[in-house]
């Protein structure tokens, strides 16, 4: 078996946005190697380990980990490998296997807001982006067509072009929101790379409410659908292959990428052009792993900001019991939300938020609360039935601004290949806590509108992690000042450049995938411009009906 | 699945052993239970708990079966535990709405054993930490109460948009 390999294009993690460049690259007839540090999986597995999980409500238990590319895992034990150096603990999750952590996101696929690019001329926060908002539109589309979006045009994000799809249909718990918080507060359909209806070969939403951690009938778009269009249009994936270094030359060009097997075996990668596209944590670790005596701060990090301006969004939360029946847990799990406070002159004091309904199923965390309070015989029926059926949950997804001493950096620990692991440095500023005191009160009031009694907000200063590592290889024009420039190109090399949520300068309100996948289709055809005539949309989509 | 040894098998007798165990308030509790099957008086006594416990008129004895025999395998006190606490159930002919309470406040050697035995039937698991097995999901308690309303999570709601309509069911009762 032969340690070294090439191809035009390596591209070093499987995740949507890797995989989408690979995709398009692949497309335009170039040789495209994708490098997993996990193993492939198998979606009805992934479905039977959730059934069989004694944790169902920790979304990774369906997905353990390798220990040659273990990822962080915090239940039953953490497994220590995301390093805690504070001050605030920030417990990132994310799935190192063929497809990435979109196995188990909840399929949000929003558009920031126009003044999102622009907070540093508008609010004196955070920084600009190195680009306006209309110049993404092109690739939103694109990105949209790909995924298959659906959505309405009452959220806030202007477009030149109509969604592909229709809006999901309206659980009857978010119809009920929806019309009794009118006018104060619009509750709109969430944007969701969710089927309304089949598209691209696969079916419309059948409300398996288990969109996090799986959707079991393939009704909305993952990272290894990516996967599989970049396979079908010639790429080639290799899984359990862990990078451990990125090998440069004399003048600064990239010509390799070095990575173990599970047993530690070495092999070469070769290649014209390299795309980092591992997260915005691994992304980071591998630069920063590959210093050398010409390069001692690391691949791309001539600026010293690989792996700063980490982001991500907490939120905190109100749970309580509406007076009437909504019964969460009918349709998908996160169906609508409240957009009105994404955007405004109040960006300069505090930060933006949306605030999003949950439509989880509520007999799990009500069963467990329910046991808690040693609530037994024909008392525990009843009650599950009334609490079920009326426990609601609104929560802010809070924005947070970028912090160049919020950052990954490489730990004194190893993993199980020799590896340092990445160390988490964290906190959350008075401007995202003052947004939360804000939102605190929209709780209140949407609690009262909705005649809620058993009100449990959060604990003050206490945040959820909502899992959108942003941040980390931000882009800028300034060399001193950013990892890569507006295309994602590292300003260091030539030939290496980074996809992913990481090269988002900031993190706005919104889940960043689509955002991110918009950037990484611009990255590969700015690296190779489509040919004239050649297809850049959807891949196979139907047409509308 | 339950291991039964055939000594411990009560056939003709089963609702006699069973009825000997309780008196009229447990009996009052469950008056299934007089005519449930149980394949041993470890597991009749299991049973009887578990329908005073979780307040159902009628149990899956498979399930019961396989959560006992996983329950025992977790700790090799468990049916002496659950003997006692029946025991004292019949005896202080405690509430089960206020036995957790009484339990806690007497610091009683019995205090985790219901909640072990409402987790095994209303949630499927046995066990703890690292150690936790789950042994029922679409047909453990907590989602065969609401099987008119809801799906477990990963089983289809139905077709595309039924979720729009107004729920079937109403709730009863209340906090």
């Amino acid at each position: 078996m032969t340690t070294s390999t090439s191809a035009d294009i390596v591209v070093v993690g499987s995740g949507i946005c890797g995989a989408l460049a690979a995709y398009r690259l692949a497309q335009q007839g170039l040789s495209v190697l994708i490098l997993e540090a996990g193993p492939r999986i198998d979606r009805a597995r992934v479905v039977a380990a959730f059934r069989n999980s004694p944790r169902k409500s920790d979304w990774m238990s369906p997905y353990p980990f390798s220990p040659w590319a273990p990822q962080p895992d915090y239940s039953p034990k953490d497994n220590g490998y995301l390093i805690q150096a504070g001050p605030y603990r920030y417990p990132a999750e994310y799935i190192r296997v063929v497809g990435g952590t979109t196995w188990h996101w909840a399929a949000q696929a929003w558009r920031l807001v126009p003044s999102d690019v622009r907070i540093k001329t508008l609010y004196d926060v955070g920084v600009d982006w190195p680009m306006a908002y209309d110049e993404l539109d092109a690739w939103y589309q694109q990105a949209e067509e790909i995924l298959g979006v659906a959505g309405a045009d009452n959220t806030g994000s202007p477009r030149k072009h109509p969604f592909p799809m229709q809006p999901v249909a309206e659980p009857w718990s978010m119809r009920r929101f929806r019309e009794r918080l009118a006018p104060a507060y619009p509750v709109v359909a969430n944007t969701v790379a969710r089927n309304s209806r089949s598209y691209d070969g696969r079916p419309a939403c059948v409300g398996n409410n288990s969109c996090q951690p799986i959707c079991p009938v393939n009704a909305q778009y993952l990272g290894i659908n990516a996967v599989e269009s970049a396979e079908a249009a010639g790429a080639r994936v290799v899984p359990n292959a862990v990078v451990y270094r990125i090998e440069p030359d004399a003048k600064g060009r990239i010509v390799a990428v070095h990575y173990y097997d599970p047993n530690k075996k070495s092999y070469r990668a070769a290649g014209k052009e390299f795309i980092l596209a591992a997260n915005g944590i691994e992304s980071p670790k591998l630069l920063l792993l590959s210093a050398s005596d010409r390069f001692p701060n690391g691949i791309a990090n001539s600026s010293g900001m690989v792996g700063r301006n980490l982001m991500d969004h907490p939120s905190s939360s109100l749970t309580f019991y509406a007076d009437e029946e909504v019964w969460l847990g009918r349709g998908p799990q996160s169906p609508s939300s409240i957009n009105t406070m994404r955007d405004g002159a109040f960006r300069s004091r505090h930060a933006a938020y949306r605030l999003d309904f949950t439509n989880i199923s509520q007999v799990l965390s009500v069963t467990e609360a329910l046991i808690a309070e040693g609530v037994y015989g024909a008392e525990f029926e009843k009650q599950l039935r009334w609490r079920a059926a009326r426990q609601v949950n609104v929560k802010n997804v809070l924005e947070v601004l970028p912090h160049p001493e919020n950052r990954i950096t490489l730990a004194s620990e190893k993993d199980a290949l020799g590896i340092p692991k990445p160390e988490a440095h964290y906190s959350i500023d008075d401007y995202t806590r003052r947004g939360a005191d804000v939102s605190k009160k929209d709780f209140a009031r949407i609690a009262q509108m909705m005649g809620g009694t058993g009100l449990r907000y959060s604990p003050d200063g206490q945040f959820a992690n909502n899992q959108h590592i942003t941040g980390t290889l931000g882009m800028g024009d300034d060399p001193a000042k950013f990892v890569t420039d507006r295309f994602g190109r590292t300003h260091d090399h030539e030939n290496l450049f980074c996809c992913g949520t990481g090269v988002m300068p900031t993190a706005a309100t919104m889940n960043s995938t689509l955002t991110a996948v918009a950037l990484a289709l611009r990255t590969a055809d700015h690296m190779h411009p489509p040919s004239r005539g050649k297809s850049s949309s959807a891949a196979g989509a139907e047409p509308s009906p | 699945m339950n291991e039964v040894v055939e000594s411990d098998v009560v056939d003709a007798g089963r609702r006699r052993v069973l009825a000997g165990m309780l008196t009229a308030y447990t009996a009052s509790l469950i008056p299934w239970a007089l005519a449930a099957p149980v394949a041993s008086l470890n597991e009749g006594t299991f049973l009887a708990l578990s329908a005073i416990l979780v307040g159902q008129t009628a149990l899956d004895a498979e399930l019961g079966g396989r959560l006992h025999a996983a329950l025992m395998t977790e700790s090799p006190r468990f049916d002496a535990d659950a003997q006692a606490l029946l025991k004292l159930i019949d005896s202080e002919h405690v509430d089960p709405a206020r036995l957790q309470a009484t339990l806690d406040a007497s610091h009683s050697p019995l205090a985790p054993l219901p909640r072990q035995i409402m987790r095994a039937w209303c949630l499927g698991l046995v066990g703890e930490g690292e150690a936790a097995r789950c042994i029922a999901y679409e047909n453990a308690l907590n989602a065969v109460v609401v099987a008119e309303v809801l799906k477990p999570p990963t089983y289809a709601y139905g077709p595309y948009g039924s979720w729009s309509k107004p729920p079937p069911a109403k709730g009863d009762g209340g906090p």
